[in-house]
């Protein structure tokens, strides 16, 4: 692999990105909304869970940051379907490693999922009384993991993917899936008996875990270890996974 | 600079290359002749690492594709046959990723993008969109984007298709540039007309076959033959046929067509078409068919190319 390479192939699409200001926004802005509307919802239910002083926003922000996180797990995905549709893809192709194509592609999807989160939770502080109890370092670390990892599941569903149009549903349909069962939704002890015991088997049960550790029960790097490990080893699963069904020379359809 | 030695590639049951060796010294244009399906853009992609083949060997400056894939990536320039440019940033920032990804220092990278872009006249349209380029204009940007670093081997497929004539003239000015300064050239086309404009040597492909190879004129001087092809309504009259038999050179008769080889095709005519009697409403055209590249092609294969090409065309009707 080349870093040069790598990081030429994320600044340009870091400049393509940029070109759709309105999409970055949304991303940005559409969580803080959600959390505006439920965080007196989710203020009843920590109350009843005996969290002393709840504002709601303790699980309303990573709830919600989470979920989009989720959510927009296509958009690695589309980074190379839009190559497909451009005609562009046979000429990075030709110019540069599949390594490089590949972490050229993620970075910028990572960035801007870490982003989303971080700016999520900075805005929580002055907007909804939200406050961490353990380490803001240990916070960013379980955020990167979980970038991480469902950045590794959208390049995952694009190795399955052969149009544009599977991967929105595979993509659509798995966010649906991670945020809901995965707790970030709905608290886990609010949940049916069977959804709890599904609930570990997903990556976003460990990253609400994780966080809620640490915005709670004053967690630091200490607590988050079993969280991001697994974090991190769901984020192998789907790097593995991907790396086995991922062919470059495979023609993509892309419509839009 | 470039060698290419027994390739082999098929797609399932349909073979595409079927044992192909090819060589492009330095400074040297060669063009890839075939009809559509003959193998052209298989072999660019095997030689660009796009494909792989499934037997034969690929040497690029002495390296091998598969096993220097990387130094070799950054000996090449490859346009491929389709378009393929970022629509939503602009000429410059196209130009720029290629030039960042051809491994151009930083500061070389603003040279090359200005070198190049007056070289393909894109001077003026560096901060545009590139998707709002004319067809012409984009397929200048498309084939700019591989020159950046000045390969010192270059691969144009189709490089021409869908450009406006202007383009097609400055592109094929730039190619012989190229090769002037020592680059070699793999330049795939359908248009003959091309490859003898840029003194090309050729590699005829058909079906996945090197079947001629050498100068246009060599090839036009061993293969060519001048010859006239009447079309008729149905088959051509076997009272034609019967009367031009042995008065020429060779002739053939395939559906419609009755071909006549000669030295002579205005006097072959002159002569054929007061010959044919009552079967003269049934003529609907005589087309002469010079020695050229096309026939060539004709006379090596059996058929027409099916590449746009201009010939002495006479309607009968």
């Amino acid at each position: 692999m080349s870093p040069r390479a790598s990081a030429a192939i994320a600044r340009h699409e870091f400049r393509v990105m940029r070109t759709d200001p309105a999409t970055i926004l949304f991303v940005i802005v559409m969580p803080v909304v959600l959390v505006a509307l439920m965080q007196r919802l989710f203020q009843g239910v920590l109350t009843a869970e005996g969290v002393v002083g709840a504002t709601g926003a303790e699980f309303a922000v990573p709830g919600m940051a989470v979920s989009f996180v989720a959510f927009n797990a296509g958009y690695t995905g589309l980074t190379f379907f839009r190559d497909h549709g451009w005609g562009t893809w046979e000429r990075l192709r030709a110019t540069a490693s599949p390594g490089d194509i590949l972490a050229g592609k993620v970075a910028p999807s990572v960035a801007l999922s870490v982003a989303q989160m971080l700016i999520l939770f900075g805005l929580a502080v002055p907007l909804f009384d939200f406050h961490v109890s353990g380490s803001w370092l240990a916070l960013a670390v379980v955020v990167l993991a979980l970038s991480l990892c469902l950045n590794a599941f959208g390049v995952a569903i694009t190795a399955v993917s052969r149009t544009s149009q599977r991967l929105n549903a595979i993509s659509s349909a798995g966010g649906l899936v991670l945020a809901t069962m995965g707790g970030a939704f709905v608290p886990i002890p609010a949940m049916p008996g069977w959804a709890q015991a599904v609930a570990p088997a997903l990556p976003t049960y460990w990253a609400m875990r994780g966080l809620r550790g640490v915005i709670l029960d004053g967690g630091g790097l200490g607590s988050i270890a079993l969280p991001v490990a697994a974090l991190l080893g769901f984020a192998a699963l789907f790097v593995v996974l991907a790396a086995a069904r991922f062919r470059f020379d495979e023609t993509k359809a892309y419509w839009g | 600079m470039l060698r290419v030695e027994g390739l082999r590639k098929s797609y399932g049951a349909v073979a595409a290359l079927r044992g192909v060796d090819l060589e492009v010294p330095a400074g040297e244009i060669v063009s890839l002749l075939g009809r559509n399906g003959a193998g052209k853009s298989t072999l660019v992609s095997i030689v660009a690492g796009l494909r792989r083949a499934d037997a034969g060997s690929v040497t690029i400056a002495g390296l091998d594709v598969l096993k220097h894939a990387r130094a070799a990536r950054r000996v090449i320039g490859v346009a491929p046959q389709d378009i393929g440019i970022y629509p939503i940033v602009s000429v410059r920032q196209n130009l720029r990723l290629f030039a960042e990804l051809a491994g151009l220092p930083r500061r070389a990278v603003a040279a090359s993008i200005r070198d190049v872009a007056e070289a393909m006249r894109l001077e003026d349209l560096l901060d545009r969109l590139a998707g709002q380029l004319s067809g012409g204009q984009k397929r200048r940007l498309h084939t700019a984007m591989a020159l950046l670093h000045r390969p010192r081997l270059l691969m144009l497929d189709e490089a021409t298709a869908g450009a406006d004539v202007e383009s097609r003239a400055h592109l094929l000015d730039m190619v012989r540039e190229l090769a002037a300064q020592g680059s070699a050239v793999l330049y795939s086309t359908h248009y003959l007309h091309e490859v003898e404009t840029l003194d090309a040597s050729v590699v005829l492909l058909d079906g996945g076959r090197v079947i001629a190879r050498g100068r246009v004129r060599e090839l036009v001087a061993a293969h060519a033959r001048t010859s006239v092809e009447l079309r008729f309504d149905g088959p051509p009259p076997p009272l034609a046929l019967a009367g031009l038999q042995g008065r020429y050179g060779r002739t053939e008769r395939h559906g419609d067509l009755l071909r006549i080889v000669t030295g002579d095709p205005a006097g072959t005519i002159a002569e054929a078409v007061p010959a044919l009697g009552a079967a003269t409403p049934r003529l609907r055209s005589v087309e002469v068919v010079r020695a050229d590249l096309e026939s060539v092609y004709l006379a090596l294969t059996g058929h027409r190319y099916d590449g746009v090409e201009e010939g002495a065309h006479v309607s009968a009707r």
